[in-house]
């Protein structure tokens, strides 16, 4: 998070002097850095305000450095370096030594620099965390909360208040509020204002279902080795792995929930990653089978699909043999995703056949209801 | 060279020698693999010249090698045709100058065999024979022995008693090798990729020894995994017991080392061709895999036996 500014550029003067205040400052490396970060942008418009921004405050402070980081941008690097080049030719040099310009990727950052070390990287994580997600995704947050109040309504859980949602979400105040508000009449309120759902939402959930690969930024991998893996092998492999932010969805996951789920081999296997953070580390990929490579075909033979679960909590269920397991709702868009309409529908009857009784007993954890 | 049915070729083998002596016999290479893993496809033929016959103990291979040479001679299965290697030697010629027993079935030159012996144990000192190491090549060394023809040897590599751990007895009274002890026989040999040639082309081209021999690695692991998605595990649990029962003292520094080798090839596109024309050219001949899945069928046997053995050997 950002550090009182003392000594040098106060938040103050910088207002004062310059009209511009990045959103942080790490000071614990000797030398202030100071980071803009821009969410989700795709203009280059923006990009040079901003870095104009910090040239000033360069400029005006000669003892700190600057990042303008760009998280989920669709700028190439290619285009990232070309920007640099502009810059330097407008620049002064002694600005643009100071001067970093930062992609937020999936597996990290790309034009960070070197030094700028592990404790650095984290908290720049956060910061981004903190500035981007409401303000560049309030679609996921809204869908993400849709999920969390349908896996309570399936699994016969109690009404939930705002404040559980935030924390399990990993959202704000309004963010929540605003969501269930939304979800108008599907969503019934306790006197004591605690909320739940008035019944299985469809609007809600055929929305989320078409926008589900995005919502859960999902990505598909193909065997290139002619000697294709089968599920239960991959299982086996992330069984050893004994990752708990790695949980089985899809038709496996489903058949954890109803083992008579009538599906007769596995087309492939679906995982749930959860990762809350920003960066997505697939080194786990490889170590499930060096064959795997990410296609951006949708309907490319995928022998693994992986969803990325970016609420705070992810629910997944532990199985007595350490595996984990995604929640039900998770597993119910898998099957949608992989066409198992009929499958995902008598998953969902399986549900909520069971809803009532589930009320009075809650799911003990190991696995079936 | 020729295709051939695993099957056949064993069973020719097998009959020709004397029964007393086909339990002193392993089978070796690509006809073991063959075997191993066409044997329920009569359509599967192999394609190789040569049919590695190992004769085990080494404390027996002296007069075991002897009584199937005159036996195969008795036969009338001829020596393979070689300017320089054709004729039987003299009790005066040095051991590695003597021939090697190659032998062409009767009224065939399609293959030949090949007798070879298991290397010596530390106990084995007193064999009662003398052992010779290749001057040229430091891992080759060489048995005399005297057949009713005159002179010939037998020939070993280092790492090839490894074959002798739990061999596959086939119907036919003849054992094959198991495909992991070949294939860990092989890494051992090449540490590293070598600048040595094969003496002959293989389909027109000159190919480097340790390409060829780890490219039979990558076969194995290959035809391994077609068989059983999940064989690769298995293997080094049975690849450490095999070591510390060869090589006591120095197990661990074997298999730490034994995917340098391995490591060094899937890291060169030259090399990883060649050891795929090579595959294309025997073992996988009816698959014809792409670099790419050659390349996989490696990184699979680096995470699934190789890393395993590497972490065996460091605890």
């Amino acid at each position: 998070m950002s550090r009182p500014l003392t000594g040098g550029l106060t938040s103050r003067s910088l207002k004062n002097d310059i009209g511009y205040e990045p959103d942080a400052c790490w000071r614990e490396g000797g030398q202030p850095v100071w980071v803009e970060v821009k969410a989700g942008t795709h203009s280059f418009r923006n990009v040079r305000a901003s870095l104009m921004g910090l040239a000033y405050l360069l400029a005006n402070d000669p003892q700190s450095r600057a990042l303008l980081v760009l998280p989920d941008s669709r700028i190439t690097e290619e285009r990232l370096h070309a920007e640099v080049r502009l810059a330097e030719q407008s620049l002064r040099p002694e600005v643009m030594q100071r001067l970093s310009l930062v992609l937020g990727k999936d597996h990290g950052y790309l034009g960070l620099p070197p030094d700028l070390g592990k404790d650095f990287r984290d908290w720049l994580d956060e910061v981004i965390e903190r500035e981007s997600p409401e303000g560049a995704k309030p679609r996921q947050f809204h869908y993400a909360i849709v999920e969390v109040m349908l896996h309570q309504w399936l699994l016969g859980k109690e009404p939930v208040t705002t404040d559980w949602l935030m924390k399990t979400v990993g959202c704000s105040y309004p963010t929540a509020a605003r969501a269930l508000e939304k979800m108008g009449h599907a969503i019934v309120r306790r006197t004591d204002r605690r909320a739940v759902l008035r019944g299985f939402p469809g609007e809600e959930w055929a929305r989320l279902v078409s926008l589900s690969d995005e919502i859960r930024s999902t990505a598909r991998f193909v065997d290139r080795s002619g000697q294709t893996r089968s599920p239960q092998s991959l299982l086996r492999r992330l069984a050893q792995l004994g990752r708990d932010d790695i949980a089985v969805g899809g038709i496996e996951g489903a058949r954890h929930y109803d083992p008579n789920i009538d599906l007769i081999g596995l087309p492939r296997l679906d995982l749930s990653l959860h990762c809350p953070g920003r960066r997505v580390d697939w080194g786990f990929i490889e170590r499930l089978d060096p064959a795997l490579e990410r296609t951006e075909q949708r309907d490319a033979p995928a022998v693994l699909v992986v969803h990325l679960v970016r609420r705070k909590v992810s629910l997944f269920q532990s199985g007595a043999d350490g595996m984990q397991w995604a929640d039900p709702v998770e597993c119910l868009l898998d099957l949608h995703e992989a066409r198992l309409e009929s499958q995902a529908k008598a998953f969902r009857a399986f549900f909520e056949k069971h809803r009532e009784e589930n009320l009075r007993h809650e799911m003990n954890g190991s696995g079936g209801i | 060279m020729n295709l051939l049915s695993p099957r056949s070729v064993l069973q020719e083998v097998a009959a020709a020698l004397p029964p007393d002596c086909r339990e002193a016999v392993i089978i070796i290479g690509s006809l073991a693999a063959g075997y191993i893993y066409f044997r329920d496809d009569p359509e599967s033929l192999i394609q190789t010249k040569d049919v590695d016959c190992m004769l085990s103990p080494h404390i027996k291979a002296v007069p075991a090698g002897t009584a199937v040479a005159d036996s195969l001679f008795a036969a009338r299965w001829q020596l393979r045709e070689d300017e320089q290697w054709g004729r039987p030697g003299t009790a005066d010629t040095p051991a590695e100058q003597l021939p090697l027993v190659r032998l062409h079935p009767p009224g065939s030159s399609e293959w030949f065999i090949e007798l070879m012996v298991s290397p010596p144990a530390a106990q084995d000192n007193d064999a009662g024979h003398s052992i010779r190491t290749d001057p040229h090549n430091p891992g080759k060394q060489y048995v005399r022995i005297a057949t009713e023809r005159g002179y010939f040897a037998l020939c070993s590599f280092g790492y090839l008693s490894l074959v002798e751990e739990q061999p596959i007895l086939t119907e036919f009274g003849i054992a094959v090798a198991r495909p992991e002890m070949m294939a860990l026989a092989n890494l051992l040999h090449h540490p590293a990729i070598g600048q040595k040639t094969m003496s002959g082309l293989i389909e027109g081209r000159q190919i480097k020894r340790s390409n060829k021999d780890l490219g039979r690695v990558l076969a194995l692991a290959y035809l391994a995994m077609e068989q059983n998605e999940d064989a690769l595990i298995d293997w080094p649990m049975r690849w450490a017991e095999a070591l510390k029962q060869r090589f006591r003292g120095d197990w661990q520094a074997l298999a730490a080392r034994a995917g340098s080798g391995l490591r060094q090839l899937l890291e060169s596109p030259s090399d990883l061709e060649e050891a795929g024309h090579t595959c294309a050219s025997g073992l996988l001949a009816s698959r014809r895999l792409t670099p790419q899945q050659l390349r996989i069928a490696g990184l699979r046997l680096l995470q699934d036996a190789l890393v395993p053995l590497e972490a065996m050997a460091r605890q």
